[in-house]
This record gives structure tokens, C-alpha cells and sequence, in this order.
């Protein structure tokens, strides 16, 4: 194993709290933080992972993620704020 | 060079799992939003030097700096957006209300 194959494991261990989160938090904003935060970690573990498979193409797949994951808060916030 | 690469490497996982567990341990939205800035503007630029440590092809350095400067300021658009619709939804208008005037100074005599 090397050290982009421990970082993407480590990374990919900080879903389990922003999953527990945004499963059992009471109130939606604090599940929309923890969704916010495992896009973070999402394209932290996919920009790791294509480097440790020796792929750089695949970094395409991680800033593909943080676009996306980009407006999708936007959407969440902006819907979130009153109508939903 | 591999000892560098291993310590930029587990600087950047640390620094994302402080931000999941303050996600996670932290009691109200707002003081959860303040969690989200460590992957995106600590661990990322470790991540950034990690791959430039790494990797001789400039083009993946060049798509790292770009996936750095997105989470970077994507960071800062997004959690205001997130403070502002909790903020909404508990007070219901934005901006909040103003506090109200001092009484004025009871006329003696």
C-alpha cells in the first residue's frame, strides 16, 4: 500500500461522521453541512485515488466532483432558505 | 522525497478528518460551517504539494491547482449561501432585524 492509497483510505474514513450527521442531525441545515462537507472529502479521496492508480486522467472525475458539488449547495441553500 | 510525499499526504488526510470529526462533534449549523474550511483551504494546498512532489507531468499539477482554487473559493460562496438560509429559516428574513431603539431618557421634574 502506499501513501495516496492510506490518504484516500483516511479521507475516505471522514465520510462515516458527515454520514452519521446527515443521517441522525435534528435539524436540515446541519444534514446540508455534512452533505458540503463529504463533497469536500469526496473530491479530496478521487483526486488521491487517481494518483495513487497512476491514472491522471481520472483527476478529471475529481474536478468534475467539486463543480458539481459546487452548485449543488448553491441549490440546496438557495431551496432550502424557503421553500423546501 | 517519499518521506516528504508521506508527510504532505497524511497533512492532508488530517486535516480533513479534523473537519469531518468537527462536522460531527460540533452542537449548531453555524458552528459546523466553520469545519468545512479545513479540507477546503488547508488540506487541498497539501494536497497540491503532495502531487507536485509526485508527479513530473505538469498537466496533473495544473488540474490539482485548478480542484484547489475551486474548493477554495467555492468554500467561501457556499458556506455564506448555507449561513444565510439557516439563518432564514430560523429568524425568517433576511437581512435580520434591526434592534430596537434605546428608550429615550425619562423628563425629570
Amino acid at each position: 500500500m502506499n501513501a495516496w492509497l492510506a490518504g484516500t483510505l483516511a479521507v475516505g474514513a471522514g465520510l462515516l461522521p458527515c454520514a452519521a450527521v446527515a443521517l441522525r442531525a435534528g435539524e436540515v441545515m446541519e444534514r446540508v453541512v455534512a452533505l458540503e462537507m463529504a463533497s469536500v472529502l469526496l473530491t479530496l479521496a478521487l483526486a488521491m485515488l487517481a494518483e495513487a492508480m497512476q491514472r491522471p486522467i481520472f483527476l478529471d472525475l475529481a474536478l468534475t466532483q467539486a463543480l458539481l458539488s459546487f452548485g449543488g449547495g448553491l441549490v440546496f441553500a438557495r431551496f432550502l432558505e424557503r421553500w423546501v | 522525497m517519499h518521506a516528504a510525499l508521506a508527510i504532505l499526504v497524511a497533512l492532508t488526510a488530517f486535516f480533513a478528518l479534523a473537519g469531518a470529526l468537527g462536522v460531527w462533534l460540533m452542537r449548531d449549523v453555524y458552528q459546523k460551517l466553520h469545519y468545512l474550511t479545513l479540507p477546503c483551504s488547508v488540506s487541498v494546498w497539501f494536497l497540491c504539494a503532495a502531487m507536485f512532489v509526485a508527479e513530473k507531468q505538469k498537466q496533473a499539477g495544473a488540474k490539482v491547482i485548478l480542484i484547489g482554487l475551486v474548493l477554495f473559493f467555492m468554500n467561501a460562496v457556499v458556506t455564506q449561501a448555507t449561513a444565510r438560509a439557516a439563518w432564514v429559516r430560523n429568524d425568517g428574513q433576511w437581512p435580520p432585524r434591526e434592534p430596537p431603539p434605546p428608550a429615550p431618557p425619562e423628563a425629570k421634574g
